[in-house]
C-alpha cells in the first residue's frame, strides 16, 4: 500500500514518534550550535571579525551558522517539527476520541483474560453481588453506572476521561506558539530610538534598518532617573504622549517594566541619559550701550527669546567639547564637559549678529560682536529617552498557547484516566464469579493497591452476605 | 552478605563517629557564638541573629550531615543516615532562616545574585533530599546531596554578597516567579540525576563501569582545565580579581585580564595523568578482555583522589594570596576563587566523584539493602521528571512573559533562553520515548543523566561561558 504512494510513505514517516523525536534532536543541535557560533544580530560587526578569521567567516556566513536562528533552514526545521506534531496527533487521536465518545463499558472475554489488574470473587447469589460492588464502588468516590441488560448486566465506573485529550491539547497548544511565533515573524517589528526632550516622532528605524512609518505620532515630554545611595539606577521614567492629527490621545509615564501600548504598537523605556542638545540656559544680558542694566533670559531649547522690544537671542548653536582653531570653533567629542554656544541675535535695527559662549572656559578667546553682552548663568542639557519599540501581534497567540499548554500538562501529569469494571461471569473452576477490573493510564502501582483495597472490601461483603444468608436459611430450618 | 556482616558484629555501633560530629559540631558552633558575642576590641557588639550566621550554622550542619552520610557510606550504618537527616533538617531551618533574614533585609526575594540564587539553590535541594527521605524513602539520597550543598555555601563564601539595590529591569515580581521556578525545576533535574544513579546501581550496571565514568569526568575535567589555562612555561593562567570592587579585571569590554601562577600548571599535568590512568586501564581491560586491569584501573582511582585533593589544596592556597605577573598587562595582580568558579567546581566535583564511587566499591552491598527497588526507583525518576517538566515549561513562560514587558519581545534566541528551550525539548523527548515508545531502565537512566548535565550547562556553563542578556546571573 504505502509503497504504492510516495505521499503515504512520506506521511507515514512524518507520523511516527521516531522521525518526532529525531527532528527533535536536530533542533536541539542547531540551536546549540547558534549559541556557541557569535550570531551577527546580537553581536557587533567587529567583534565577529575579531573572532574569526576571514576564511573561517566566510564560510560560517555561507552555512548560515551566523545568523541560525533567522536561516531558512531553521524556519524549515521548525516547520517539520510542527508537520510531525499536526501528523502525530492526527494519526493517532482517532482512537483518543474513541475513547473519549464510546467508552468501553461491556467488557468481553477477551479483555477481561489480558487485563492485568483485576480480580475474581466467588458469589453467591448474583443480583445483590453488583449491588455490593457498587456500593463499594461508592465508598471509593466512583460513580458507577449499570450497563448493559437482562442477564448481561454491569458495573461501569470512569474518572477524568477527559485527559486522554490532554497529549493533543498540548500539542495544539505548541502550534499555537508556533503560530504566534510566525505571525510575529512575518507581520511584527522591533525598532529602538532616542528620543530627544520635546522630540516628536512619526517614523523609526527598525532593526534591519528599514524606516517605519507609525499610524500615530509620539512626542516625549519629560523623564528622568532616580538612583540608589551608591549611585545604581533606581528608576528611569519617561512622559511620553500619543497625537493623532495633532490631537493628545493618550498619555503615559513609562518605566522600565511598565510599556506604552497604542495601536498595538508597544513603546518600552529601555536607557537613559544626557543628550547634547540644550533643554534650558539661563543668560544675563546687559546692553553694550546701557551697561549696569543687567537682565536674565532663560532660553528654552533652540526657541528665540525676547530680550527687549527690538532684538531677540536664540541658541544657534551647540558643541558639547570644542577646540579653537584658526578662529572657528569645531567639535572634539560627544562629552558634554565643555561647552560651546552660539547666540544668534536678531534686532530690528542692528540686523543679525552672532556671538560665542564658552561657560567653561574663561580663557577662551571671543568671537562674534553683538549689541549686547551675554554671561551664562546656569544651563541644563536635555535628557534622551531610549526607546524600544516592538509590535508583536502574534503574541497573544503565544500567551494563549502557554495556558492551555499548562493546562493540558496538568491534565497529562494530574490528572489520571481510570476505568473499573464490575461483571457476573461463569467460570469453569468455581462457577459464577464477581470479576472486577480496573485500568489507570498512570500511576499504576498506587491504583493497583486501591484496587486491591476496593476488591477486598467487596470479598469481605460478599462473605459477610453469605454467612448471613446460610444463617437465615439454617434458621428457617429450624 | 552485607546484613549478615553486620549482625555478626553487633559490638561495631559505630558510636563513635556520631560523637564525633556532635562535638565537632558543638565545637564549631562554640567558637562562631564567642566570635559573635565578644566583639573585637573597639567594636561595637555584632548582631547575633544574621544572615551570615545563619549560614554558618547551616554550613556546619550540612558538613556534619555529609560526613554522616559518607560514615554510613563506609560502615554501612543506618543509624548514621537518621543521625544525617536529623542534621539535614536542623540545617535547613538555619538555611531558611538565612535566607529569609537576607529577604528581609533587601527588600527582595534572594534570586538578585548569583550569590544569592545559590542561597535559594541550596535551600531547595536541601527541601528536596527531605521530601525523597521522608515521601519516597529514599534514605541515601543525602549522600549526593548534602556535600553538594556544602560546596554550595563554601562556594557563597567566596561571592560577593553585599545586598545590592535591584536595576530597573529586575523589579518585577515575574522575575521572582520565573527563577522560583527556575530553582525547583533545576532541583527536580538534580534529584533525577542522583536518583537515575541510584537506579544503575540497582540495575546491577557494574562498578567497573562506574569507575569508568568517574575516570571520564575527572579526566575531562583536568583535560579541559589543562587544554584552557595551560601557559607556556608550565603556569596555569587565571582571571585577575580586583577585591575592592569585588569582581573581574577586564582589559576592555569583555575582554579579561589573565594573570600566570608559576608552576601550577605543572601538578595539574600530573593530576591529569593521574586521573586518566585508570581510564586508560579500563579501556585496555575492556579491549583485552583482562579483568585483573579493572582491579589496576580501581586503585588508580583511589591514588588519584589523594593527587586530585593535593591540586585543590594547591590550587586555593595559590589563587587565594600574592600577586602575580600577567602577559597582557604591567604591573602585578591577583586573583581570587571567585574568579574562578569552574575551575574550582571542576576540581571539588571530580573528587566528590571519586568519593562517591570508593563508597561504592566498599559499600556497594549495603547500598543497594538500602536503595529502594531498581523499578521503584524507575518509576519515582519518572516522576520526579514529570513534576520537573511542567515547572520547566511555566519557568520559560514566565521567563518568556517578564522578557517581553522588559525588553519588549518574549523571546530573542539569547543563549540562556535557547538552552533552556533545549533543557525543555530533551526532557519533552524523554517524556515522549517513555510513554509511546515504552523506554524504560538503562536508557531511561542515561537520558535523566543527561539531561541534568544539560541543566548544569544552562545554569552555568551559559552565565561564564556564552555572552547574553542573561548577565545578572
Amino acid at each position: 500500500m504505502a509503497s504504492q504512494n510516495p505521499l503515504n510513505k512520506i506521511i507515514k514517516t512524518f507520523s511516527s514518534i521516531k522521525t518526532g523525536v529525531v527532528l527533535l534532536i536536530l533542533v536541539v543541535i542547531f540551536s546549540a550550535i547558534g549559541t556557541f557560533i557569535l550570531q551577527r544580530p546580537t553581536t557587533e560587526a567587529d567583534q565577529i571579525e575579531r573572532t574569526y578569521s576571514p576564511a573561517t567567516l566566510h564560510w560560517l556566513d555561507m552555512l548560515g551558522l551566523t545568523d541560525v536562528f533567522h536561516a531558512w533552514w531553521f524556519a524549515t526545521l521548525l516547520g517539520l517539527v510542527a508537520v510531525s506534531i499536526i501528523l502525530v496527533s492526527v494519526d493517532r487521536f482517532p482512537r483518543a476520541w474513541k475513547v473519549l465518545t464510546r467508552p468501553y463499558k461491556v467488557t468481553d472475554s477477551h479483555f477481561r483474560a489480558v487485563l492485568p489488574m483485576q480480580d475474581k470473587i466467588p458469589i453467591t447469589d448474583p443480583d445483590s453481588a453488583l449491588d455490593i460492588a457498587q456500593a463499594a464502588f461508592r465508598k471509593s468516590h466512583l460513580k458507577p453506572q449499570r450497563v448493559g441488560s437482562g442477564k448481561e448486566t454491569a458495573l461501569f465506573a470512569e474518572r477524568n476521561r477527559y485527559s486522554v485529550l490532554a497529549v493533543y491539547i498540548i500539542h495544539a497548544s505548541l502550534l499555537l506558539i508556533f503560530l504566534g511565533g510566525i505571525v510575529d515573524a512575518l507581520y511584527g517589528y522591533k525598532g529602538f530610538i532616542n528620543l530627544v526632550k520635546g522630540q516628536t516622532i512619526t517614523e523609526f528605524e527598525l532593526s534591519n534598518q528599514k524606516i517605519h512609518k507609525l499610524p500615530f505620532a509620539l512626542r516625549f515630554d519629560n523623564g528622568g532617573r532616580e538612583n540608589y545611595a551608591d549611585g545604581s539606577p533606581k528608576k528611569w521614567w519617561s512622559d511620553l504622549t500619543v497625537l493623532q492629527d495633532g490631537n493628545e490621545v493618550l498619555k503615559k509615564e513609562i518605566v522600565v517594566n511598565d510599556p506604552l501600548v497604542y495601536k498595538g504598537v508597544r513603546f518600552y523605556q529601555s536607557s537613559f541619559g544626557t543628550s547634547n542638545q540644550v533643554d534650558t540656559l539661563i543668560l544675563q544680558v546687559t546692553p553694550k550701550d546701557h551697561p549696569g542694566a543687567p537682565k536674565e533670559i532663560v532660553l528654552q531649547g533652540m526657541n528665540p527669546s525676547p530680550i527687549d522690544d527690538d532684538a531677540t537671542v536664540q541658541i544657534a548653536k551647540f558643541i558639547p567639547d570644542f577646540v579653537i582653531e584658526g578662529g572657528q570653533v569645531y567639535s572634539r567629542s560627544n562629552d558634554p564637559n565643555n561647552p560651546a554656544i552660539e547666540l544668534k541675535v536678531v534686532s530690528k535695527k542692528a540686523g543679525v549678529s552672532g556671538t560665542w559662549l564658552f561657560p567653561a572656559d574663561p580663557q577662551a578667546p571671543k568671537i562674534g560682536e553683538t549689541p549686547y553682552d551675554f554671561i551664562s548663568k546656569d544651563g541644563k542639557l536635555a535628557p534622551f529617552t531610549g526607546l524600544a519599540i516592538s509590535h508583536e501581534p502574534g503574541q497573544y497567540a503565544v500567551w494563549g498557547g502557554i495556558l492551555v499548554m499548562g493546562i493540558g500538562l496538568a491534565m497529562a501529569f494530574y490528572c489520571v484516566h481510570r476505568r473499573y469494571w464490575a461483571t457476573i461471569v461463569t467460570d469453569p473452576k468455581h462457577g459464577q464469579v464477581l470479576w472486577i477490573g480496573t485500568q489507570a493510564d498512570k500511576n499504576r502501582e498506587h491504583y493497583g493497591e486501591e484496587f486491591t483495597e476496593i476488591a477486598n472490601q467487596i470479598r469481605a461483603e460478599l462473605q459477610l452476605q453469605s454467612a448471613l444468608t446460610k444463617e437465615e436459611k439454617s434458621l428457617a430450618h429450624a | 552478605m552485607a546484613r549478615a556482616t553486620v549482625e555478626e558484629h553487633p559490638q561495631k555501633s559505630g558510636y563513635a563517629l556520631l560523637v564525633a560530629v556532635t562535638l565537632g559540631i558543638v565545637f564549631l558552633l562554640f567558637v562562631a557564638f564567642l566570635n559573635t558575642v565578644k566583639p573585637a576590641p573597639g567594636a561595637p557588639p555584632a548582631p547575633f541573629l544574621t544572615e551570615s550566621n545563619f549560614l554558618y550554622v547551616a554550613l556546619i550542619l550540612y558538613a556534619g550531615a555529609s560526613a554522616l552520610y559518607i560514615g554510613f557510606g563506609v560502615t554501612g550504618l543506618d543509624r548514621y543516615v537518621k543521625a544525617a537527616s536529623v542534621l539535614t533538617l536542623l540545617g535547613f531551618l538555619a538555611n531558611t532562616l538565612a535566607a529569609g533574614h537576607r529577604w528581609y533585609v533587601a527588600g527582595h526575594p534572594p534570586f538578585a545574585s548569583i550569590y544569592e540564587m545559590l542561597l535559594s539553590f541550596v535551600w531547595t535541594v536541601a527541601a528536596l533530599t527531605l521530601i525523597a527521605e521522608r515521601k519516597f524513602k529514599v534514605n541515601v539520597i543525602g549522600t549526593v546531596t548534602m556535600p553538594l550543598a556544602v560546596v554550595g555555601v563554601v562556594l557563597m563564601q567566596l561571592l560577593p554578597n553585599e545586598v545590592r539595590p535591584l536595576v530597573p529591569a529586575l523589579q518585577s515580581t515575574w522575575l521572582h516567579i520565573h527563577v522560583t521556578l527556575a530553582m525547583l525545576a533545576y532541583a527536580a533535574c538534580a534529584l533525577s540525576f542522583a536518583l537515575a544513579m541510584m537506579f544503575l546501581i540497582q540495575d546491577n550496571m557494574k562498578t567497573e563501569t562506574f569507575q569508568a565514568a568517574t575516570s571520564a569526568l575527572t579526566s575531562a575535567v583536568y583535560v579541559s582545565i589543562l587544554a584552557t589555562r595551560f601557559s607556556q612555561w608550565g603556569g596555569l593562567n587565571l582571571i585577575a580579581w580586583d577585591y575592592q570592587n569585588k569582581e573581574e579585571v577586564f582589559i576592555q569590554r569583555g575582554v579579561r585580564l589573565f594573570v600566570t601562577i608559576p608552576d601550577l600548571g605543572w601538578i595539574f599535568a600530573i593530576v591529569a595523568l593521574a586521573v586518566l590512568a585508570p581510564l586508560v586501564f579500563y579501556i585496555w581491560g575492556r579491549v583485552a578482555h583482562d579483568e585483573s586491569k579493572y582491579l589496576t584501573a580501581s586503585r588508580g582511582v583511589f591514588v588519584s583522589i589523594a593527587l586530585q585533593v593535593l591540586a585543590l589544596a594547591f590550587f586555593i592556597l595559590r589563587a587565594r594570596s600574592g600577586a602575580y605577573a600577567s602577559a597582557e598587562a604591567d604591573g602585578t595582580f591577583q586573583t581570587s576563587l571567585a574568579a574562578s568558579p569552574f575551575i574550582l567546581s571542576g576540581i571539588v566535583s571530580g573528587i566528590f566523584a571519586s568519593l562517591l564511587y570508593l563508597m561504592l566499591v566498599w559499600r556497594r552491598s549495603d547500598l543497594e539493602r538500602l536503595l529502594p527497588t531498581a523499578d521503584a526507583l524507575d518509576r519515582i525518576t519518572y516522576k520526579t521528571i514529570g513534576i520537573a517538566f511542567p515547572l520547566l515549561t511555566l519557568m520559560i513562560a514566565a521567563g518568556a512573559y517578564w522578557a517581553n514587558r522588559t525588553w519588549g519581545s518574549y523571546w530573542s534566541w539569547d543563549p540562556k533562553e535557547t538552552w533552556a528551550a533545549i533543557t525543555w525539548l530533551v526532557y519533552a523527548a524523554y517524556l515522549h520515548m517513555r510513554v509511546t515508545r515504552g523506554m524504560r531502565g538503562r536508557w531511561a537512566a542515561y537520558f535523566a543523566i543527561g539531561g541534568f548535565a544539560v541543566v548544569m550547562f544552562t545554569f552555568f556553563g551559559v552565565t561564564y561561558l556564552l555572552p547574553g542578556l542573561h548577565a545578572y546571573a
